[in-house]
């Protein structure tokens, strides 16, 4: 109980030092907000401002107000009563623009995540039991190729392949199974491979262990052997990597929510800071941090089922 | 090989397990509600008169007053109307309003039509349309500012006046700007709260998905206009232009914008589907700092218009999405000067030019030098435009040609406009548009005055400055227009610019959508109420 009253206490920390840190910095980038605001919102990026612009917007939202008076402004009235500003660019609270972002950030996350997981640690596994085997080989040479192939490229070929060709799914768009397919797996490509990467090197050092030989010896079938008493002892860093994993499927799916179509919190994020939206922002990185923690937090206490010896407190 | 087998069953396993839990996972997430609507979007080809639109920009906002949604609702979604309408030359037409006519020098009149109802059944009179002028003034500064209004009177039903604060010959132009197209008092709540667009024109507002940014539009029945084409639109903002392309490939939109230039001619080809090539009223132009020497010499100006290849650029890196250009304006709007001819290259008479300004290549590493000083440029541009990284490279490899180095700069365009700010830039490329309002004074004043806003290089010109304020006090257009024409021949003169391309637009459709006809003043592009599906 207290480990998790102290550990919910520096997640409230670490938040305030994201946004103090995003607010400051985004205020760093070359170019005036209230510039970019109305070229964003008004006029095109490559029209002029007048003057008269300038000030309508720096007044209607306190821009030449010194930072820290802006920040403080902004923290105390989230604190307060909950409302973490009203986007420039939408023109609606930001709480209401991340509710209806968040769902689709989730979902497109949460099944790149699961494949990542289930593909990843199964061919891990296979990988590992046929250590050095054709089938290995190749296997580690398609995890090379998911590393380093770029997403957007993926993405495009995925779409030739399951929509042009075999007619499967639809190109783009949001809301039906159909359209999850497909970001899900160009998303899931990196996690995979890391994921089966560090699955087949962990498997590869606890199948060489002397209470594996054990078992073999006891005459165990294979599955139960890995499942039981390999997996097990296997996992805690495969845990780790998906725990970090999860994060850049959180925030960084822009290109592919751009290519798909798909209405999620990453590319929000990037259009905000091309219109220095800045209560977006704030909201963005408030979403996508409190998600990190979330997952971090699950993970530390996956750990502790893992592998009773970890206590916290 | 039972090691294998079992093996194998694991995988099976696991396998199966991801696929449940995705599957759960998603139906969980999302209501029954949106299931319907995106299945019936999918399978939209099966509803016959129904056009689903794929857009090139995300769909943000549907509101006209304080959001970007004015060119949507006005131009795509073709649910609002504007007072004046505009034909092919950039000549003015009756919209909304019949006519209109400058009573005094502060004053506009206008006359509106007497037969148009919003689409909530309510009828149009002056009284609505001030209101709904007047709420845009309040919210767009932008319009505010073209528009110069002190007050909207009501005259009668079907006339008002605007008063302006000082002379402004552009009023009707600017209230063809799709912002300022006509809303009815039911778009507002009881608070005065946008709801939704309540418009006269030809598609009435059905619905706005804002999760997932689909518009959804439905014929009116009764459009002053006549006969409606299509029962129904759906538009999708697809931001990326590949998936664009794709998605007309897969049958999934009938109509779109904007896929990469490089595609135009393959997808073309491709039976049932047709790419139209137009020209739009905007310029990739590159700005020369004439505070820089050697740009500030109109020698060196002249040499490296010379150099660059107007022809190559637009069937190279523009796939004739985009045409060589002269002056600043179309030749096709009414305005333009018509004797004017793009620069062709001519890397001899550049080589003069450059020579007699003291350019010349003294220590054969192919790049000009004067007094030591080798000539060197920077050229800075930005990655928002698909054609302006390309166009830039292509520029610096033709200017390379006749001597002149030029480094290539990709910037943010925060970055990039705090840098023209600050003067450190020798040539800006960018693509800046020419007929936001459908009339020459507006572009000539920002680029070419002394202290115009968009004058990033510099200029002045005690002549140009002259003839266009000259200009603004002459009402006769054939009259105004000479002047303007005037100033064009200045500037392509002394070129404190080089206009390189025009603008395109490349619109794709399915070739089961007939009626179309492109309306080179819309912003982008613009549907219109003709439109219908033959399958």
């Amino acid at each position: 109980m207290n480990y998790f009253v102290k550990r919910v206490g520096f997640m409230a920390i670490t938040v305030f030092a994201v946004c103090a840190l995003t607010f400051f910095l985004v205020n760093l980038i070359p170019g005036g907000t209230a510039e970019l605001i109305i070229k964003h919102t008004i006029v095109g990026i490559e029209d002029s401002v007048t003057k008269e612009q300038l000030e309508q917007i720096s007044s209607r939202y306190n821009l030449n107000d010194p930072l820290y008076l802006q920040f403080y402004t902004w923290v105390k009235k989230a604190i307060l009563t909950g409302d973490i500003g009203t986007s420039y660019v939408f023109k609606k609270p930001v709480l209401y623009l991340l509710a209806l972002r968040l769902p689709a950030t989730i979902q497109l996350a949460g099944a790149s995540m699961v494949l990542a997981a289930v593909a990843g640690i199964s061919l891990g596994i296979y990988s590992a039991l046929r250590e050095n085997q054709l089938s290995d080989h190749i296997l580690r040479v398609a995890t090379l190729f998911g590393v380093s192939m770029p997403g957007f490229w993926v993405a495009l070929i995925l779409i030739l392949i399951f929509s042009l060709k075999l007619k499967l799914v639809p190109v783009s768009g949001y809301g039906n199974l159909e359209n999850l397919f497909l970001p899900a797996v160009a998303l899931s490509l990196h996690s995979v491979a890391a994921v089966m990467r560090i699955t087949r090197t962990c498997m590869l050092e606890t199948m060489g262990q002397e209470y594996i030989m054990f078992a073999k010896s006891k005459g165990l079938p294979m599955w139960k052997i890995v499942s039981r008493h390999a997996l097990k002892n296997a996992m805690l860093p495969i845990v780790t990597v998906i725990g970090f994993q999860m994060g850049s499927l959180l925030g960084g799916a822009v290109v592919i929510e751009k290519i798909f179509a798909w209405p999620g919190i990453g590319s929000l994020l990037v259009d905000s800071i091309s219109a220095r939206d800045l209560p977006m922002i704030q909201g963005c990185v408030l979403a996508i941090v409190t998600m990190f923690l979330v997952v971090n937090f699950i993970v530390d206490i996956i750990y502790t089922h893992l592998d009773p010896r970890i206590r916290y407190g | 090989m039972k090691n294998k087998r079992s093996t194998l069953m694991i995988l099976l396993i696991l396998l199966l397990t991801c696929a449940i839990l995705i599957t759960s996972g998603c139906t969980s997430t999302k209501g029954e509600e949106t299931k319907q609507n995106n299945t019936s979007q999918y399978n939209n080809t099966t509803q016959s008169n129904t056009l689903v639109l794929g857009e090139m920009w995300e769909i943000k906002s549907i509101d006209i007053v304080d959001g970007d949604g004015g060119t949507l609702v006005c131009e795509k979604a073709a649910i609002t109307e504007t007072l004046v309408g505009a034909n092919p030359d950039f000549s003015l037409k009756p919209g909304l309003a019949t006519s209109w006519k400058q009573i005094d020098n502060n004053t506009w009149e206008f006359n509106l039509k007497n037969d148009v109802t919003f689409h909530d059944g309510t009828k149009m009179t002056a009284k609505e349309v001030k209101s709904s002028l007047e709420n845009v003034i309040a919210k767009d500064s932008r319009v505010a500012s073209m528009l110069k209004a002190s007050s909207i009177d009501v005259v009668d039903d079907y006339t008002f006046r605007i008063k302006t604060s000082e002379l402004n010959p552009i009023v009707p132009g600017v209230l063809h700007y799709p912002t300022t197209a006509i809303i009815g008092p039911s778009s507002f709540d009881k608070d005065g709260k946008y709801v939704k667009p309540v418009g006269t024109g030809p598609y009435k507002f059905d619905s706005f998905d804002e999760q997932s940014g689909i518009l959804t539009v439905v014929r009116n029945e009764n459009w002053w206009g006549g006969k409606v084409g299509l029962d129904k639109m759906i538009i999708k903002g697809i931001p990326d232009p590949n998936t664009r392309a794709m998605s007309i490939e897969n049958g999934e939109v009938d109509f779109t914008a904007d896929v990469p230039y490089s595609e135009t001619d393959r997808i073309n080809a491709i039976d049932g589907i047709t790419v139209e090539k137009y020209k739009t009223p905007r310029d990739y132009k590159l700005e020369l700092n004439l505070k820089h020497s050697p740009l500030d010499d109109i020698r060196v100006r002249q040499a490296m218009s010379y150099a660059i290849d107007r022809q190559d650029i637009a069937e190279h890196v523009l796939y004739n999405v985009g045409e060589p250009a002269a002056g600043p304006f179309l030749p096709t709007m009414v305005w333009a000067n018509k004797n004017l001819k793009p620069y062709t290259r001519d890397l001899k008479k550049a080589d003069e030019l450059l020579k007699a300004a003291g350019w010349v290549d003294t220590n054969g590493d192919g790049i000009r030098e004067k007094d030591g000083k080798p000539l060197k440029l920077n050229l800075m541009t930005y990655s928002q435009r698909p054609g302006l990284p390309p166009m830039a490279e292509a520029i610096a490899a033709q200017l390379k040609e006749a001597g002149i180095s030029v480094e290539t700069q990709v910037q943010e365009f925060g970055s990039l406009d705090e840098r023209r700010k600050n003067g450190n830039w020798d040539l800006y490329l960018l693509a800046a548009n020419v007929a936001m309002v459908p009339d020459p004074d507006y572009i000539l004043t920002n680029w070419y005055m002394t202290g115009g806003a968009d004058n990033g290089p510099g200029y002045s010109n005690p002549k140009v400055d002259s003839l266009i304020k000259d200009a603004r006090k002459i009402t006769d257009l054939n009259e105004r227009y000479k002047k303007f024409n005037e100033v064009e021949a200045i500037v392509n003169e002394e070129q404190p610019m080089i206009i390189v391309a025009y603008y395109g637009c490349a619109i794709v459709k399915k070739d089961y959508v007939k009626g179309y006809v492109f309306d080179p003043t819309a912003h982008d592009y613009r549907i219109n109420a003709d439109m219908y599906i033959e399958k």
